[in-house]
């Protein structure tokens, strides 16, 4: 049985249309993430979920119901809204209450819930207050409390965090990481930061335009992205893409980057069933920045290039060096003691075991 | 939710639902039906009103441009819109002059600034007919400052206005502005209260004088202020009936008829119901040229919100 | 600050102020003249300045204006047209505050497909010179059978005062992030339960500047009573300007101008205590007439 089954769902406003066709599955205590850029459909796909929108057509099932028709109150759902969405007017026991009241449960029940769920939030001190008096961070617990509280069968999150300072931000999603292994909901989140999306999913949905782009485990997505918007999408700083013109030499499939200081063979391993037809041809390469790194100490598939290092930028635990192949700017991240200055060369490994190959007309992954 | 529950449990839900989304449409169709007869319908039926061959009673015929070429031929409407230009004109100027002026000087962190306010603005509390009472009183000329001035030694004086038929409309324009600047005022005040303080910081440190300022960068960007109260005050002269009705009567004569007190005596006095309703189409006419252009971009502020 | 930069400054405070003294006597004196003229009797109005003081000050004008000063043909004073107001305004606020403050609520928390132009033709409403509806009304009302009664007066109210209330309720709610509301619905809650407990516990600003603004409309209205109420039943407005312009005998202007504040009485206390929800209602809606 699927927790939450979406069924060719589209959705337009007016002419436009913002949802073509999505299907997503998943099945009881998973963590979905539906990331994108904005305007990408993500949170109206989310609003549908909920039934705070109708979708124009398709079908959503929760457990072995069919929702689409029903209103929100009978989806057995709980949301989290990126403006937290409390209610001002009332205290923070009365806005963790407000649903089990609606819901006719008995008054001990609403006590002993707000009780367990305050625990659990660590928000016992803050319930006499209203919303107006509490931090941002505190606002957020209370949003996570007033769903809990309802103890639904799947949770829908809409940004939750983006509104919250860097620090909190970190924090709170540990925080989410662990409540949810704890209490094994279900859960459907979106947001547009991907260090969210790879840090907290079970399975991540990338969306551009209306389309899931990919659906599948964030390492999954991550090293062998479909194509070059999710390749892009995910990880910071993004993929390095670098045109190259596949060719066949005696040690089999690769490519040459040409840089300021030399000439860099890479060998291409994966796929070569598939890319045996591109030989001769165009190809966009991708590279991840951490694939490059400062030369000695690393084996195996890694090729050592000399670059001319036109940029660097001090992160802290590591350095990020730009240089030039193939006339596109390359990023690399290297250990800060194996720095050089600026217009120098570096030797620099390129771990060509996870490059992937686009074809530059249809921007998909060659496989 | 358990899971046990019948099929028919599930369609009650969907149509509990179905209920809900009509709801929101349910509340809103008895405005929806009163601005459809009472703003739109009642529109067009005036207009067919004044297309009827209407005098005491109101008849459903067709008599094509008849009461408009009636109207246009009437001194007395020519009278009412020369009136309503005069009057239109000056109110406008002169509440805008006071009321920028007034703004500005309240601007300049004055003492007792919210008593002052209060007192420029309560006249907008007060009816028409109260403040034509009173100005009516205050312009009398045997008693009232023509008497007051008299008093005072100057004993040719004369201050007549009121029953003078070239002048009576200016009584109105007085009573009019004393009523309704100080509301321009308190525009114009929210106005400059909502300027980026930091635009004047950086033009004092760019070394420009007070006057300067406000003349270059303070009322500059202040248009879209001038621009609601102009389509206020326009609004305001072309609807005035009580003021008109209390300080004058429209007298002396029809001397100060303004098109509101034409279409009233037309059409609720004078039995020419087709006449008056010309009229009215005339003054909707003018409306509809001032607030169109003003709607439109109000609608589109909204949109962009 | 030198010498003369802050002599420069003193005499610009000192101009300030003078103009804006200058000024509120402008705007005082009437209601002075109006109060004095009220407490004097009439041959010191005829003898006396305009200006002075009473010299026996004495409320006979104010009880004759209440009382038993002639509106036409009936000598009955102001006193039952006062209450004609009075049962006019109160339904005609609470139930024009009511209906807008629901469309308000669906035009910016429910909307639906046209519900944004239905917003746009009913701002047309608060535009148009009611002159045009008039002729039209005036046969509804006959239709209906409340013309000439302070029923039919509260019905037109009502009708055109719901774009005002409307426009009021919609440019507060829209405030409202929809996502409150969706949270309530999340929850559990219905159309109504969500304006019940959640919206309206968050509206007591808008209401009271609604609740002033057509106070003081309704109030001194003039136009839809002069045309649409007849003989006793008459508002306040239309029977000071009966009083002040009955022709028969001496012109009392002491009792003209104690009817004349008795009609400003309730919307200046109003000013008064609520100037501040006055002045946003003004700005806020400040189109009608």
């Amino acid at each position: 049985m699927h927790a939450l089954k979406i069924e060719n769902v589209y959705k337009s406003f007016g002419d436009t249309e913002v949802l073509k066709g999505i299907n997503v599955a998943i099945e009881p205590g998973q963590f979905l993430i539906l990331v994108g850029p904005s305007g990408c459909g993500k949170s109206t796909l989310l609003n549908i979920i909920a039934g705070l929108e109708a979708a124009t057509s398709g079908h959503i099932y929760i457990g072995e119901r069919e929702v689409t028709n029903l209103s929100p109150k009978d989806r057995d759902i709980a949301m989290v809204f990126q403006s937290y969405a409390l209610y001002p007017n009332m205290s923070v026991r009365k806005n963790i209450s407000f649903g089990l009241e609606i819901r006719k449960v008995p008054k001990a029940e609403q006590r002993e819930t707000v009780q367990r769920v305050a625990t659990m939030l660590q928000i016992e001190d803050l319930l006499d207050r209203k919303p107006s008096q509490l931090s941002g961070g505190q606002r957020q617990r209370v949003a996570m409390g007033r769903a809990l509280a309802r103890d639904p069968s799947i949770f829908l999150f809409d940004e939750p965090l983006s509104n919250l300072d860097a620090k909190l931000r970190v924090e709170m999603r540990a925080e989410m990481k662990e409540l949810h292994q704890r209490i094994q909901s279900t859960v459907v989140y979106v947001t547009h930061d991907q260090i969210e999306a790879m840090t907290l999913g079970d399975l991540i949905a990338v969306m551009k335009d209306g389309i899931i782009q990919q659906f599948g485990p964030p390492q999954v997505i991550y090293n062998a992205p479909k194509n070059m918007f999710v390749a892009g999408f995910l990880g910071s700083p993004s993929m390095n893409f670098i045109p190259a013109v596949v060719e066949q030499t005696e040690s089999g499939l690769g490519a040459f980057l040409e840089g300021g200081a030399g000439r860099i063979f890479i060998p291409l391993v994966h796929c070569t069933q598939a890319l045996k037809a591109w030989v001769g041809k165009a190809v966009v390469l991708g590279i991840r920045p951490e694939q490059i790194t400062h030369a000695p100490e690393h084996e195996g598939r890694i090729q050592i290039g000399v670059c001319r290092i036109n940029r660097v930028e001090l992160t802290g635990p590591d350095a990020l060096v730009t240089t030039c192949l193939n006339k596109t700017d390359v990023i690399a991240r290297v250990q800060p003691s194996s720095l050089c200055q600026v217009g120098e060369t570096m030797a620099l490994g390129f771990d060509t075991s996870m490059i992937v190959a686009f074809d530059p007309a249809t921007e998909e992954a060659i496989v | 939710m358990p899971v046990s529950h019948s099929k028919t449990f599930f369609k009650d839900l969907a149509s509990a639902a179905a209920l809900e989304r009509l709801l929101p449409k349910l509340v809103m169709a008895p405005t929806f039906v009163v601005t459809l007869v009472f703003i739109y319908g009642f529109i067009f039926w005036n207009a067919w009103l004044s297309f009827s061959s209407s005098r005491m009673l109101p008849r459903m015929d067709w008599a094509g441009f008849t009461q408009y070429v009636r109207l246009f031929s009437n001194d007395r409407w020519w009278v009412a819109a020369e009136n309503l230009a005069i009057f239109g004109g000056l109110f406008i100027v002169l509440c805008m002059a006071i009321g920028l002026f007034l703004a500005i000087l309240l601007d300049q962190q004055v003492r007792l600034e919210g008593a002052i306010r209060t007192v420029y603005l309560y006249p907008m509390a007060l009816s028409f007919i109260v403040t034509g009472t009173a100005w009516k009183w205050l312009l009398n000329p045997g008693l009232g400052i023509e008497k007051l001035v008299r008093d005072l030694g100057f004993e040719n004086f004369t201050f007549d206005w009121l029953v003078d038929p070239e002048k009576a409309i200016y009584t109105v324009v007085i009573a009019g502005v004393w009523q309704s600047s100080g509301f321009v005022m308190a525009l114009f005040l929210a106005g400059l209260r909502g300027i980026d303080d930091t635009i004047i910081k950086a033009a004092q440190v760019d070394g420009a004088s007070l006057p300067s300022i406000y003349w270059r960068i303070v009322i500059p960007s202040l248009r879209p202020v001038f621009f609601s109260a102009l389509i206020i005050l326009s609004h305001i002269a072309i609807k005035s009936f009580d003021l008109v009705m209390a300080l004058t009567g429209g007298g002396p004569g029809y001397a100060s008829d303004v098109p509101a007190t034409f279409m009233y005596a037309f059409s609720f006095t004078r039995g020419q119901i087709g006449l008056g309703a010309a009229s009215a189409m005339m003054m909707l006419a003018a409306v509809v040229a001032i607030i169109v252009p003003f709607l439109y971009s109000e609608l589109r502020r909204g949109r962009n919100e | 600050m030198n010498k003369a930069v802050g002599r420069q400054h003193r005499a610009g405070r000192l101009f300030i102020y003078g103009c804006l003294l200058l000024v509120a006597v402008y705007y005082l004196v009437p209601l002075f003249v109006m109060i004095m003229t009220s407490l004097k009797p009439l041959d010191e109005i005829r003898t006396g300045s305009l200006l002075g003081l009473p010299l026996n000050p004495t409320l006979e004008a104010w009880r004759v204006a209440w009382g038993s000063a002639c509106t036409g043909v009936s000598c009955e004073g102001l006193k039952g047209y006062f209450w004609n107001s009075v049962f006019m305004v109160v339904p005609a606020v609470v139930i024009s505050t009511m209906i807008g403050a629901f469309n308000g609520y669906v035009l910016t928390q429910w909307r639906f497909r046209g519900s944004d132009v239905l917003f746009g033709a009913l701002l047309l409403g608060c535009f148009i010179p009611f002159q045009v509806v008039l002729l039209p009304m005036a046969r509804t009302l006959g239709f209906l059978g409340i013309s000439g009664s302070v029923a039919g007066l509260v019905f037109v109210h009502v009708i055109y005062g719901v774009a005002f209330t409307t426009l009021f309720f919609r440019n507060f709610y829209v405030n409202i992030p929809r996502e409150l509301t969706n949270a309530a619905r999340i929850d559990g809650a219905g159309f109504w339960l969500i304006f019940f407990r959640i919206v309206l516990p968050l509206s007591p600003p808008i209401i009271v500047v609604s609740v002033i603004w057509q106070f003081t409309q309704i109030w001194n209205d003039f136009l839809f009573g002069v045309v649409y109420s007849a003989g006793n039943q008459q508002p306040i407005t239309v029977a000071l300007n009966n009083l002040v312009n009955t022709s028969t005998g001496v012109k009392q202007y002491n009792v003209d101008m104690a009817a004349a504040i008795i009609a400003a009485l309730p919307t200046l206390v109003v000013y008064v205590v609520s100037g501040k929800y006055f002045v946003r209602g003004l700005t806020a809606g400040s189109v009608k007439g």
